[in-house]
C-alpha cells in the first residue's frame, strides 16, 4: 500500500527531528538526575549516616515549609531575586541602548563590558568583600572615614548587607543582560525604526511604543533566565558575607547547600532545592501572565 | 603558597638529595602503582606536593597530590565514599570529622597497624595528644595525625611594653589588656577574632569559650544555653564592638589574619600554621615586634591548650593491596626525617617532638617552645567531639554572628541555638 | 540604527559608556593589581593605591601549576560545551519557534524549568550517573553537564531569535525547492546571526567560569582554571591575593580575546541586516 506524508505532515516531521537531539541530551543528563534527586526527597537520608534509610514521604517538605529559618530565607531571596533582576533590567537596557549605534568605540566597549561574566562568581564575592572591608577595602575604608557607611562596614550590619549584595550581582550580571538586549535591538527590522523616525516619533515614544513592544520577547528571556540564575545565588553571597550577619544574607540556595552538601543530609537538601524550583516555576508563569497581557494592552494601543 | 617558596624548595630538594640514600629505597613492593591523594589547601599542601617527587624516586609509588579548597574536599571525598566511588585512595581529614567517619566505617581504622608499626614509625615520639586530637572516635584511629595546630595567643611586644603591661598569664588579664591598648585614634584595636558567620565565628568562640571553663555537650546533651556560656559570649560581643578593628565581624581566617600582620590588633588567638608569616617581611609589618605564647586561660583553671589539624585517612572501599600502599606512604610522610623535610618546606605542621628540638626547624620558625608546652597540656575536645558536631557548628555560627552585629542579644541567641541543637540529640 | 548623532549627544553617550565600563572593570582591575604587590601592600590600613611593583606571584603560580594544561583545560570543556550546546540547541530553538503544536511551548517551559532546579539535587546523583558511564573525571562530564544547561539557554535564545524572521520568506525558499532544512540552513540562520554569536559568547563564559560543575566532575589532570583560581587563593589559614591576582591574569586575558573576535561578528550580522 503506498504511502504519502502531507507536506505538513512532513514539516512537523522536520521540526520533530530538529528539537529531538536537544530533548533526548536534556531527557538523560539532566532530566534523569533530577528525578532521582526528587526521590532522595522523599527519604529521611543523610549520606554521612548510611543506615539511616527510610521513605518518609513528604516529611521533609513539611519540615521545610514549618522551619522558620527557611520562612525567613525565602524572604530575603524573594527581595534579593525582585531587587536585583530589576536593577539588572534597568541597567542593561540603558547599557544596550548606549551600545545600540555601531561604532569602533561601541564594539571595543561591548567587549571590554563582558569582563565581569568571566570571573568565576565565588571570586567576584572575594573582590568585593575585600574592596568593601571598612579596615582594609580601597573603597570601604574610606566610606567608612567620610561616614558614609556603618562602623563595621558596609557588609557587616544587618541593615546594608544584602542592598549591598544586590549591588554587586547586579554589577556581575547587567553585562549579560546588556548584551542579549543589545543582539535583540541589532536584530530588530531597520525599515520599521527608519518608518518612526520619518513619522517624527520623539525618543521617548519610539522606545515606548516601537523599541520596546519588539523587544517584548528578548524581555523575556532575560527576565526568565534571570529569575532562574538569581534565586540560585550562592557563590557571590557564600564567599562575602556567608549568610551573614546574622540571617540578613541567609539566602535559599545557601540553606540548601549547607543541608546537602555539607552536612549531607541529602533528603533535607533535596526538599528544600524541589522547593525553590517550585518557586522559580510559579515566578517564571506569573512572568508569563504579566508579559502576556502587556502583549496584548500594547498590540490593542 | 608562601613566597619564601622558591628558596625553601631549593633548601628541600637539597634535603631530599642527601637523604634519599638511607632505608626505604632498597624494596620496592608497590613499584609502579599510583594513588590519588586529596589534599586541602592548607599551608602543608605546597610542600606535600614537592615530596610526593621524592616518594616516587624512593617507593616507586606515584601520588597524585589534587589539592582542594575546605568545603570542596569535603563534599569531593563524601561524595566518593558514598558512592564508593575509589576515587581517592587517601585523603586529609579535619578532626571534626572523625566522629562521623567512625560511626559510617568510610575509613580505614588504622588501630592494628599502629599497633604493629609502632616501633618502627616511632609512635612514642609523637606527642600523645595529637592522636585523640587529628582523627580518632571512641577508641577508633580513623585517620593518622599529619598536621598539628596549637591555638595559641600571638601579641604585640612593642604595645605591651608601651603601655607598661605584663603579656596575660589570664583571660582576664587578656580582656583587660586589649581594652587597654585599643586606641582608635591611632588605628590601634587590642583584640581580633572571626567574626563571620558560619565555621569562622563558631570556632573561634568555641576555642574562647573552653578557655573560660564553658562546656558545650554534657553527658550526650547539649548546653549551649547554660549561663557560663551567655556570659562569655556577653563579654565576648563587648570586646568586638569596643576592641576589634571595623569589619571584624564579617572576617574570617584572612582577615583576622591579616589584621595581626598589618600591626592593627594587638592580640589574636590563633593557630600555630600561620605564625611563620609574622615574621617574613614581605607579608608582615611585624616582624620584629610580634611574638607567641601559650593561650590564657580563666584565673584558677587548669590550662585548655586548644588542638587542632589534620590526620590523614585511607579509603575503606579500595583493594588491599593499595590500603597497604596508602599505609606505607602515612608511615613515610610522617617520619621524622620526611616531616621535618615537610616543615622545611614552611608546612608550620609538628607532630614529633624530635621536630620541636631540632635545631634547624628551630632556627625556622622561632616559636617552638610554645607549640611543645600546648602539645604536652593540650586538650583535643575544646570543640565537642560528637558526631553532632557539623550541626552544633553552624547552628553556633549563626547565633555567634547574630550577637556580634547586634541582631539579636547573646542570651536570645543562644536559646534559640540550644532549641535548634535539641533537633539532633 | 545607522543615523549620525549630533556632536553634543555623542560626548553625552561616550561619557555615559566610560563611566559604566570603568564601574565595571575597577574590581577586576584592582584584582590584576594585586599580582604586582607584595601581599603586605595588599591588606594595607588606611589602603594605599601604590606600592613597588614585582613579578614574584608569577613566578610562584607557574611554579605551583601546570598553566599550559589548566589553560588547555578550560578551552576543551568551554570549546565543547559551547560547541555541543550550539549544536543541539539552533535547531531546537528553530523548530520551537516554527511549531505550530501545544507541545513546543511545554517543551520550551521544562528546558527554562530545568535550569532552575538547584545543583544540590544534581550533582550526586549526576556524579553516579557518570561514574556508572565511565566518565567521571573526564572532560566530557562537565560538557555534558554544562551543554544540559546551556542548551536550554541556547534554544531559548534562538526561539526568540527565530520568531522575528517572518516566516513567509522561508516559505517562498521551501518553494523554491530548498527543503525544510535548506530554508533554516541558507535562509533562516544567516539572519540571526547576531543571536548565535551572543548564544555562543555567553555559553562559553558561562562554561569558562563554571567552579561547582567542574570541581567535582574533573581530576586533577583535568581541572581548568576556574577550579585553580580557587586553589590559587588558598586555604582559610593561607590565604593569598597575590597569586589570586596573578591567576587571574590567565583565567581572563584568553576569554576577553575571543570575545574581541566573536564581537566582530555581532557587528557583521548587523551590517546584513540593514541590507
Amino acid at each position: 500500500m503506498s504511502f504519502r506524508l502531507t507536506p505538513l505532515q512532513r514539516r512537523s516531521i522536520f521540526l520533530c527531528l530538529m528539537a529531538a537531539p536537544a530533548a533526548i541530551h536534556v531527557a538523560v543528563f539532566a532530566l534523569y538526575p533530577i528525578l532521582r534527586g526528587m526521590g532522595f526527597s522523599l527519604f529521611q537520608m543523610n549520606l554521612m549516616q548510611p543506615w539511616i534509610h527510610h521513605f518518609v514521604g513528604l516529611r521533609n517538605y513539611t519540615d521545610a515549609l514549618t522551619d522558620p529559618t527557611v520562612r525567613r530565607s525565602l524572604v530575603v531571596t524573594i527581595i534579593f531575586t525582585v531587587g536585583c533582576v530589576a536593577a539588572e533590567l534597568v541597567c542593561g537596557l540603558c547599557l544596550a541602548l548606549l551600545l545600540w549605534r555601531d561604532s569602533a568605540f561601541n564594539r571595543f566597549a561591548t567587549t571590554l563590558m563582558l569582563v565581569p561574566i568571566t570571573v568565576t562568581p565565588i571570586v567576584v564575592g572575594l573582590i568585593f568583600r575585600a574592596l568593601l572591608d571598612p579596615s582594609f577595602g580601597l573603597i570601604g575604608y574610606w566610606l567608612l572615614q567620610a561616614g558614609l557607611a556603618p562602623p563595621q562596614g558596609l557588609l557587616g550590619d544587618t541593615h546594608t548587607a544584602l542592598a549591598t549584595m544586590m549591588g554587586i550581582d547586579v554589577w556581575e550580571w547587567t553585562p549579560l543582560v546588556a548584551l542579549i538586549l543589545l543582539a535583540a535591538l541589532k536584530a530588530l527590522p531597520a525599515d520599521i525604526l527608519d518608518a518612526a523616525e520619518i513619522d517624527g516619533a520623539g525618543g521617548t515614544r519610539r522606545l515606548t511604543r516601537i523599541i520596546l513592544p519588539m523587544l517584548l520577547p528578548s524581555l523575556f528571556l532575560v527576565l526568565a533566565l534571570r529569575f532562574t540564575d538569581v534565586f540560585r545565588t550562592y557563590d557571590i553571597v557564600f564567599a562575602a558575607t556567608a549568610g551573614g550577619p546574622g540571617d540578613s544574607t541567609n539566602l535559599l540556595m545557601l540553606l540548601a547547600a549547607k543541608e546537602g552538601l555539607t552536612f549531607f543530609d541529602i533528603g533535607y537538601g533535596s526538599a528544600i532545592s524541589i522547593l525553590m524550583t517550585l518557586c522559580i516555576v510559579l515566578m517564571v508563569a506569573l512572568l508569563i501572565v504579566t508579559l502576556r497581557s502587556l502583549d496584548r494592552r500594547m498590540n490593542q494601543a | 603558597m608562601k613566597r619564601r617558596t622558591l628558596l625553601a624548595t631549593g633548601i628541600g630538594t637539597a634535603a631530599a638529595m642527601t637523604w634519599s640514600r638511607r632505608g626505604w629505597s632498597q624494596s620496592k613492593p608497590f613499584d609502579g602503582m599510583t594513588l590519588r591523594l586529596a589534599c586541602v589547601n592548607d599551608q602543608y599542601s605546597p610542600g606535600i606536593k614537592t615530596l610526593a617527587e621524592r616518594f616516587k624516586q624512593e617507593s616507586g609509588v606515584t601520588i597524585l597530590v589534587d589539592i582542594l579548597g575546605y568545603g570542596e574536599l569535603q563534599t569531593k571525598i563524601t561524595t566518593d565514599y558514598v558512592g564508593h566511588t575509589k576515587g581517592y585512595d587517601l585523603a586529609t581529614t579535619d578532626n571534626v570529622w572523625a566522629p562521623q567517619l567512625a560511626e559510617a566505617g568510610y575509613t580505614v581504622t588504622l588501630n592494628d597497624w599502629m599497633k604493629h608499626d609502632a616501633e618502627e614509625m616511632k609512635l612514642d615520639d609523637i606527642y600523645p595528644v595529637l592522636f585523640p586530637a587529628l582523627g580518632n572516635y571512641d577508641g577508633k584511629q580513623v585517620a593518622f595525625p599529619l598536621a598539628g595546630y596549637a591555638n595559641v595567643l600571638a601579641y604585640r611586644k612593642d604595645l605591651y611594653k608601651a603601655a607598661n603591661l605584663q603579656p596575660p598569664a589570664t583571660m582576664q588579664a587578656l580582656v583587660s589588656a586589649a581594652y587597654k591598648l585599643t586606641d582608635k585614634s591611632r588605628n590601634q584595636y587590642g583584640w581580633v577574632a572571626n567574626g563571620q558567620k558560619g565555621a569562622a565565628c563558631a570556632q573561634d568562640w568555641m576555642q574562647y569559650l573552653a578557655e573560660v571553663g564553658g562546656v558545650l555537650v554534657q553527658d550526650g546533651k547539649p548546653t549551649l544555653d547554660a549561663a557560663p556560656n551567655v556570659k562569655s559570649l556577653t563579654t565576648y560581643r563587648d570586646l568586638f564592638q569596643k576592641a576589634a578593628p571595623p569589619g571584624a565581624v564579617n572576617w574570617d581566617w584572612d582577615g583576622r589574619e591579616a589584621s595581626f600582620r598589618n600591626g592593627l590588633a594587638a592580640n589574636m588567638q590563633t593557630w600555630s600554621v600561620g605564625a611563620l608569616g609574622y615574621f617574613d617581611p614581605t607579608q608582615s609589618k611585624v616582624t620584629e615586634t610580634a611574638a607567641l605564647m601559650v593561650t590564657p586561660t580563666a584565673t584558677g583553671m587548669k590550662p585548655r591548650y586548644g588542638i587542632g589539624g589534620w590526620g590523614i585517612a585511607i579509603n575503606a572501599d579500595i583493594e588491599d593491596r593499595r590500603k597497604e600502599a596508602a599505609w606505607a606512604y602515612i608511615k613515610w610522610i610522617t617520619s621524622p626525617e620526611i616531616h621535618k623535610a615537610l616543615n622545611l618546606l614552611n608546612a608550620g605542621s609538628f607532630l614529633r617532638k624530635s621536630e620541636i628540638h631540632d635545631p634547624q626547624l628551630n632556627q625556622k620558625y622561632p616559636f617552638l617552645p610554645v607549640i611543645d608546652e600546648s602539645f604536652t597540656h593540650g586538650d583535643p575536645d575544646f570543640r565537642p567531639r560528637v558526631p553532632q558536631y557539623p550541626q552544633i557548628q553552624d547552628i553556633l555560627g549563626t547565633a555567634v554572628n547574630s550577637a556580634l552585629v547586634g541582631a539579636s542579644s547573646p542570651q536570645d541567641a543562644l536559646s534559640a541555638a540550644q532549641t535548634q541543637a535539641l533537633r539532633y540529640f | 540604527m545607522s543615523r549620525r548623532l549630533s556632536r553634543p549627544t555623542l560626548v553625552a553617550q561616550r561619557s555615559a559608556v566610560i563611566i559604566a565600563l570603568v564601574v565595571f572593570l575597577a574590581p577586576v582591575l584592582w584584582l590584576a593589581l594585586t599580582a604586582y604587590e607584595p601581599s603586605r601592600a595588599i591588606q594595607s590600613t588606611p589602603p594605599l593605591p601604590w606600592f613597588v611593583p614585582g613579578l614574584a606571584n608569577f613566578v610562584i603560580i607557574a611554579q605551583q601549576f601546570d598553566l599550559a594544561k589548566l589553560t588547555l583545560g578550560s578551552a576543551v570543556i568551554s570549546a565543547g560545551s559551547t560547541l555541543l550546546s550550539l549544536l543541539l540547541g539552533i535547531p531546537c530553538g528553530y523548530a520551537l519557534a516554527r511549531a505550530r503544536h501545544r507541545g513546543a511551548i511545554i517543551l520550551a517551559y521544562v528546558f527554562l524549568a530545568i535550569r532552575g532546579v538547584p545543583t544540590v539535587v544534581t550533582l550526586i546523583p549526576f556524579y553516579l550517573f557518570m561514574r556508572q558511564i565511565h566518565l567521571l573525571g573526564t572532560w566530557w562530564a562537565v560538557i555534558l553537564m554544562n551543554a544540559t544547561l546551556s542548551t536550554a539557554f541556547v534554544a531559548w535564545m534562538m526561539y526568540t531569535a527565530f520568531r522575528t524572521v517572518p516566516t513567509e520568506i522561508e516559505d517562498a525558499a521551501i518553494v523554491d525547492g530548498c527543503g525544510g532544512f535548506g530554508a533554516f540552513w541558507r535562509v533562516a540562520l544567516p539572519l540571526v546571526r547576531t543571536s548565535v554569536v551572543a548564544s555562543a559568547l555567553l555559553c562559553m563564559m558561562f562554561a569558562w567560569n563554571d567552579y561547582l560543575n567542574p570541581a567535582f566532575l574533573t581530576r586533577a589532570e583535568t581541572r581548568p582554571l576556574s577550579v585553580a583560581l580557587l586553589t590559587a587563593f588558598g586555604g582559610p589559614t593561607t590565604s593569598s591575593w597575590g597569586t589570586l591576582g596573578a591567576m587571574a591574569h590567565i583565567s581572563t586575558i584568553p576569554i576577553i580575546l575571543v570575545a574581541l573576535v566573536l564581537n566582530r561578528f555581532l557587528v557583521a550580522g548587523l551590517i546584513r541586516g540593514v541590507h
